[in-house]
């Protein structure tokens, strides 16, 4: 069983021999096999096991506690009609459109301006920008909800004092609460799309800019016919992730929000977590985590496919 | 030629005045929330405003050190981000380096395989698990808050391609000399990781530290809590919230990351960038 | 190193079967725990001295101002602890809303539960119907008619009785005696009962109010409406989310005439925007008391100071927030009379709040838990002390016979508030609110009141769609 030592100077092909050989290559390949193990061990139990009981969990009413009641389809029905779910989902595309398109272009603009050797303290700027992202969110969500307070936040008062803006009701509005969630989710994940966004940046070799100054473009002209084509996958790469996380928002919204005044700013992972965990109606969340998969899923191969196809 | 100069002028003050603007945005709440915890509680909320309390002190965080556990609770977060943290660390890099540098029946198939899970939503699991934890008796304890995360497909792929840029000569030299395939990754590939294993660890540590979800559903006594708990348990409907405190405490959960984002920003920071770049 | 490397193997395996083997899940777990306690019978009878042969650790979880500020400071712990030297009292602090999320979740997860929890009664029914408390059937017996009657029905499920009753909270009006002066109206309690004898004249007096000092009359907040008030004016009318049948009458003609009611309070514009425990709410209910502190600060606007509130419709248990932290500046500011009626004739009382404690059934030392609740809450003495206490009213009747029900209170202006109290909470009806479903049904109406108030939609419409949505989420017709 002790491998004491294995030559791998010869290379192993295995498509075109009889069986025997591929049980030997396997046996070689005990190692490698075991490192992996752990990995499809944990899925097969959290990954494989659990989505497989959730989907039938879909099927059934359960509180937890006591036996498991079979309804069929009657979960998936009642979704249907649940207002406050279609509601979450729009929200989701609310949310995406309301930050990410201004996320993402701050991102890429910041990591432009702090490429461009034109200016000073690359590390001093990128560090303070970045520093939002290690904050936990208790703690900057309750620093904003102080913040932003309509009678007594500091922004309001600002306002107040410089422009003489009646408050704004940031948390107590429709619009407002989900301006203030957008708020948050820039100030926390603009930093982290920006070093994103830079080490893009980086793997465009110099002399293309610098040829194009050369030609006469200014710094405009290269930005858009040069930065950003040659950015597409990186950009795709961060809409991609922004959009899986708006629907799946969560941080965010429980502690600044908790859902915001009448389901504004509810997400569908949290009114997914409130009906499992505040209404313990298992089966319920169960049907309505698969429907916001299928979305989600759905979502993300229409977005790949469509932009994907653009590039290059 | 003047106007040349002039444009690359207000051009540089444009980019300084957004880098400058954006900073200010970024500092602000922090700021807020030093001030708000030296304040007293009829500072806070006030009319007119306050910015600057009259006689700031260290009251909220005596009063947050004498009515809450707190060393116990930074204990505990320390305890799952760090363990976590290695736990993940161990499994991912091990996994990523049989991807890396192995030959095996169906590595192609089981490596799309893994790549192809990333796509199963947490919300999916979300209530399996629990009636796992519940069941395994780990509801309270530490384990569900790093057990399942333990070996991630993202960590996986992180490493993967991250080792397979060693050459292979040493791993030959290592095995005509009898080492075993474990001690091999052991000895010889950890060290030379070492600073993938950092940034990847960076990611993972301060996403346990600063996770909430996993704590909010499996921790349930007081003592146990993390510091994001913690600090939402303040606000509570009934009863004054003691924003101070609630600041003080927030500030203290903040404090350790801060200290290591700054020793090891430049390392944090090249782990997103590979994660994005090369995926 | 081989032989490690073996032992390394082993033990990963060693756990992978042991992950693999322990979590099979049963996915018809063990039948609900509602077995009936197995109970000294010492209990039966309403014992002042409970048996000295009783021990064990409880655990507590309850709110702090319910045990610290009342049943500790009333020494009932202290005389219990004498009575039975052998029971150790862990107590843990939990916030209402927390036990509400973590008393299920952990009779869920089976294990973690308390042996003695506070549990609001709003929320009550909802735990007792997911199951897992101890039946407590025979140990309340004696208390049943000594309790007030209609805290009875939350507790029960299916006949048996799972919860013991422990205060109340009849709904009066407290109204600032000085903002009705300067607005020329009567500031004696009978006089103020009288002019709020209904709710339209209650609409009346706000205008009136309004018109000549400018206050608002009380605070509901609009886009963050928590719906309590809107239960409380259902409530006194015998009516709720369902009827007795079980019936959903969110959107029923009497539901909805209302929340009209209410609605003509934003509509006149009477009303503060302030949410309920917030801050900004804490300093209208203190204003005129407060001592301001000096500004300091560059260029702040100079802000209006705050301006009191002329009223609060709120359970007894807000009496005591008020005197000891909410308004501590106002003392004799205030008054209490009874809650307008929503027509003339009809009933002046309704309920808001109130909190009994259960005994899970993972308890291992239920005898010690019951020993606990019977002591503090079945014995006049002990209730009448709770409440000098803390001012936490009691439901057991037989306290309301004590002389402290009789008492001046100078923060009342020296009104004797406890016989309004007592007089309310004699009328008031049995209501349909808390329930089984209450959380779900709260938040749907929440969103109602929300969308009604900020003029999103109409009372009928949205209180139509939040009925539907219930009777979509719960089956019930």
């Amino acid at each position: 069983m002790l491998a004491a030592s294995r030559s791998k100077r010869k290379p192993v092909k295995s498509s075109s021999k009889p069986p025997h050989s591929l049980w030997r290559e396997i046996a070689k390949a005990r190692w490698p096999y075991l490192f992996i193990f752990p990995f499809y061990l944990s899925f097969f139990i959290f990954g494989l096991y659990s989505t497989i009981f959730s989907f039938y969990l879909s099927f059934t009413e359960w509180k937890g506690l006591g036996p498991i009641k079979l309804v069929g389809l009657k979960n998936y029905v009642s979704l249907f009609k649940d207002k406050v779910f279609i509601q979450s989902m729009e929200n989701g595309f609310l949310l995406f459109f309301l930050y990410v398109p201004l996320m993402t272009f701050l991102a890429l603009i910041l990591a432009v301006v702090l490429n461009s050797k034109r200016v000073r303290g690359f590390q001093f700027f990128r560090t303070i920008i970045f520093m939002p992202f290690i904050m936990n969110i208790a703690a900057a969500g309750f620093a904003f909800r102080l913040v932003l307070n309509q009678k007594y936040g500091v922004v309001n008062n600002l306002l107040a004092g410089i422009f003489n803006i009646p408050p704004i009701p940031w948390l107590e509005s429709i619009w407002g609460a989900r301006v203030s969630l957008c708020l948050l989710i820039i100030w926390a994940w603009l930093g982290y799309n920006m070093v994103i966004m830079l080490a893009g940046l980086q793997t465009i070799p110099s002399e293309l800019t610098e040829a194009a100054m050369i030609d006469g473009a200014n710094p405009t002209q290269s930005f858009f016919y040069i930065i950003i084509p040659l950015m597409r996958p990186v950009i795709l790469f961060s809409v991609v992730l922004s959009l899986m996380g708006s629907f799946g928002l969560f941080n965010e919204v429980f502690i600044l929000t908790g859902g915001g005044p009448m389901n504004a700013t509810l997400t569908p992972f949290v009114d997914i977590f409130n009906q499992a965990f505040a209404n313990f109606r298992f089966g319920y969340a169960s049907a309505m985590a698969y429907v916001y998969f299928v979305i989600l899923f759905a979502l993300t191969l229409i977005q790949v496919s469509y932009f994907g196809k653009r590039v290059d | 030629m003047f106007t040349r100069r002039l444009s690359r002028w207000t051009g540089d003050t444009l980019m300084y005045a957004l880098l400058i603007g954006v900073c200010t945005f970024m500092l602000f709440p922090f700021l807020w929330m030093v001030i708000t915890s030296l304040k007293t509680a009829d500072e806070i909320f006030h009319i007119p405003m306050i910015v600057i309390p009259a006689h700031p002190d260290l009251h909220a965080y005596i009063y947050l050190m004498q009515q809450y556990p707190v060393f116990r609770v930074i204990w505990n977060t320390f305890i799952i981000a760090t363990s976590g943290t290695v736990l993940s660390l161990f499994f991912c890099s091990l996994a990523g380096y049989a991807f890396a540098k192995f030959k095996f029946p169906g590595q192609k198939a089981l490596f799309s395989f893994l790549l192809g899970t990333m796509v199963i939503p947490s919300a999916v699991t979300l209530v399996p698990i629990f009636l796992i934890m519940r069941d395994l008796k780990w509801i309270d304890t530490i384990l569900p808050l790093i057990i399942p995360g333990a070996a991630n497909a993202f960590g996986i792929f992180f490493m993967r391609q991250y080792i397979s840029t060693i050459s292979e000569d040493i791993m030959d030299a290592a095995r005509i000399d009898g080492a075993g395939e474990f001690t091999i990754y052991w000895r010889i590939i950890v060290p030379i990781i070492a600073p993938g294993l950092t940034s990847l660890g960076l990611i993972f540590f301060m996403g346990a530290w600063n996770a909430i979800m996993g704590p909010l559903i499996y921790l349930k006594s007081p003592e146990n809590f993390t510091l994001p708990l913690i600090i939402r348990s303040m606000t509570s409907p009934v009863g004054r919230t003691i924003y101070d405190t609630q600041m003080a405490a927030s500030v203290i959960s903040i404090i350790p990351l801060l200290i290591i984002f700054l020793i090891f920003q430049r390392r944090l920071m090249e782990g997103i960038a590979a994660g994005a770049v090369k995926g | 190193m081989s032989h490690k490397m073996i032992h390394k193997l082993m033990s990963v395996i060693l756990l992978s079967v042991m992950l693999l083997s322990a979590c099979a899940p049963k996915p018809t777990p063990a039948p609900a725990t509602q077995a009936p306690a197995t109970s000294a019978p010492a209990t039966s009878a309403p014992a002042t001295s409970a048996p000295a042969n009783l021990s064990g650790k409880l655990t507590v979880w309850c709110w702090k101002a319910a045990w610290t500020d009342s049943i500790v400071k009333s020494g009932g712990l202290d005389t219990f602890k004498a009575q039975n030297p052998n029971v150790e009292i862990e107590y843990v602090e939990i916030s209402p809303a927390d036990i509400y999320q973590k008393l299920p979740m952990a009779i869920s997860a089976g294990t973690g539960a308390p042996d003695f929890a506070c549990v609001e009664s709003s929320h009550l029914a909802q735990i007792v119907a997911l199951g897992g408390l101890t039946d407590l059937t025979t140990q309340v017996q004696p208390y049943v008619d000594k309790m007030n009657a209609y805290k009875w029905s939350d507790a029960m499920l299916d006949g048996k009785y799972y919860a013991m009753p422990w205060d109340s909270g009849p709904v009066v009006t407290y109204y600032r005696r000085d903002v009705f002066e300067a607005a020329g109206l009567a500031s004696d309690p009978d006089s103020v009962s009288a002019l709020i004898a209904t709710w339209d004249d209650y609409l009346n007096v706000c205008k009136t109010i309004k018109q000549k000092t400018g206050d608002d009359c009380f605070a509901s907040n609009k886009a963050n409406n928590d719906a309590r008030l809107y239960e409380m004016m259902l409530w006194q009318q015998g009516l709720g989310y369902t009827n007795a049948a079980g019936k959903v009458t969110v959107d029923s003609p009497e539901n909805i005439a209302t929340l009209e009611e209410l609605k003509k309070f934003w509509d006149a514009n009477l009303l503060s925007d302030q949410s309920a425990w917030t801050d900004g709410w804490y300093a209208e209910l203190a204003a005129g008391g407060m001592t301001p502190i000096a500004t300091v600060g560059p260029g702040t606007p100079e802000a209006p100071a705050v301006k009191p509130v002329a009223t609060l419709v709120e359970a007894a248990w807000m009496g005591v927030f008020l005197k000891s932290w909410i308004a501590v500046g106002t003392e004799g500011l205030w008054g209490v009379a009874l809650m307008p009626a929503m027509k003339a004739g009809q009933v002046r009382a309704s309920n808001d709040g109130g909190s009994n404690v259960v005994i899970p059934d993972q308890s291992q030392n239920k005898d010690a838990a019951w020993a606990l609740a019977e002591w503090l809450f079945g014995r006049t003495d002990s209730q009448v002390a709770i409440f000098k206490a803390n001012d936490i009213f009691p439901s057991l009747e037989s306290a309301y016979a004590d002389p402290i029900f009789s008492e001046a209170d100078p923060f009342f202006g020296n009104q004797n508030v406890r016989t309004t109290y007592v007089e309310a909470v004699k009328i008031v009806p049995v209501g349909y609110i808390y329930g089984p479903n209450y959380a779900l049904m709260n938040r749907y109406v929440q969103t109602a009141i929300q969308k009604v108030s900020t003029g999103t939609a109409s009372v009928a419409d949205a209180l139509k769609e939040a009925a539907d949505a219930i009777r979509n989420d719960t089956g019930l017709p």
